[in-house]
């Protein structure tokens, strides 16, 4: 185990009688074995903060004028840019696969007289909409309707 | 027994020790054998000093839970066959150590009480009314969720528990939510209240931990995210709906 947790984990409202020794943290948390998925899946969020500002500066060059949206398209073209994206693309199919694969367990068994349809289905229904969505946006962005 | 293993302990004594150190066994082993064997071994025929918990050997008590190659396990569980030549035996992770392999529990008894684990009847009726009546269905609702045997090896992988001292923790949120499941209970309103207080079932990130290392299936990350829902549906419709004691 190597680093320590909070030192107050696990502990007692009332010390007891024996001196203990502080907990230790998992020795695996948070780079090796399992936890690797799950510390990887939260730095997505650095990966979405990114992705969000540059967002916002496509919408800001977009306010400004013919001139400072074809320089912004043109700088979309750096293979930097380009990485990115194919690495935010990564990022939201491993949050995505890892969501749709723990949302069916989380639904209670019962909301009142409502009883969830099975796992499979749920998943299924999910991977569904999101197919849809992705596919209806594409059609969107390469003008294909509207 | 002619295989030998290393075993590499985790040694603590509050009256000498400043911090834990580790110690290694060279022992002889069965194959047949499991963790738990070998700890027995070390204790009886190396070092009577070695302190750790045990009672059923058969993965029902749930004291024997260590952490073994640094992951929670029940030591009585998985066999020698499974771990290389080298095995390393720690005391569970996120809880305060009292000695060598032994780790302090009051601090998970009162979790477990805080979330009250028993059956609340807005009235209790008399014994003449006859017993609770309930269906096979309305037990499936809840039975996996009664199947904890508090072995506190969820706790141990939780990575939210390490950093959260106030988080009630998987097990216990996993039994607080089997009551609130059971058709005989009347507390849900209560213990949805608790969910959503200090230690609340929010804090929990999801990392499906405790219910990997569980050795009984009772998925206690599914418990805790069902009981987000629940005390998010509470919430909404105490605005709407008058609750019998208030």
């Amino acid at each position: 185990m190597a680093r320590a947790a909070h030192p107050d984990a696990m502990k007692p409202k009332s010390p007891g009688r024996t001196r203990t020794a502080p907990p230790m943290a998992p020795g695996q948390f948070p780079f090796a074995g399992r936890y690797r998925a799950y510390t990887l899946f939260d730095w997505t969020g650095i990966i979405y903060l990114l992705l969000g500002f540059v967002a916002l500066r496509v919408v800001w060059a977009l306010g400004n004028g013919e001139g400072a949206w074809q320089s912004i398209q043109g700088q979309l073209e750096n293979p930097l840019y380009l990485a990115f994206h194919i690495l935010s693309l990564v990022s939201v199919i491993f949050v995505g696969v890892r969501f749709f694969r723990l949302f069916p367990k989380a639904q209670p068994p019962r909301i009142g007289p409502l009883k969830p349809p099975p796992g499979p289905v749920i998943q299924a229904a999910l991977y569904a909409a999101w197919v849809g969505v992705a596919g209806g946006l594409a059609l969107v962005l390469a003008g294909g309707i509207f | 027994m002619s295989e030998k293993k290393t075993f590499r302990i985790t040694r603590f004594d509050p009256d000498r020790d400043e911090a834990p150190r580790t110690e290694t066994y060279e022992i002889p082993v069965d194959p047949d054998w499991k963790v738990l064997d070998a700890l027995n071994f070390i204790k009886d025929e190396i070092d009577g000093s070695l302190s750790h918990r045990w009672s059923c050997r058969m993965a029902v008590c749930g004291s024997c839970g260590m952490m073994v190659d640094g992951k929670p396990t029940l030591t009585c569980k998985k066999a020698l066959s499974e771990y290389g030549s080298e095995i390393s035996v720690e005391p569970l992770a996120n809880f305060p150590v009292v000695r060598d392999l032994v780790v302090e529990l009051d601090g998970f008894m009162e979790k477990f009480e805080s979330v009250k684990p028993w059956i609340i009847r807005a009235k209790e009726r008399a014994v003449e009314e006859g017993t609770h009546r309930q269906s096979q269905a309305e037990l499936e609702e809840f039975k996996q969720f009664s199947m904890c045997i508090n072995c506190m090896l969820c706790y141990s992988a939780c990575p939210v528990v390490a950093n959260e001292p106030e988080f009630i923790g998987p097990a216990a949120i996993a039994l607080g939510h089997r009551y609130n499941l059971d058709s005989r209970d009347e507390g849900a309103h209560e213990r949805n209240e608790i969910f959503r207080g200090e230690g609340s079932v929010f804090s929990c990130s999801y990392a499906n931990e405790c219910s990997e290392v569980c050795p009984k299936s009772v998925d206690p990350a599914a418990a805790v995210n069902q009981a987000k829902i629940n005390a998010v549906i509470d919430w909404a419709t105490g605005f709407v709906v008058t609750r019998g004691k208030e």
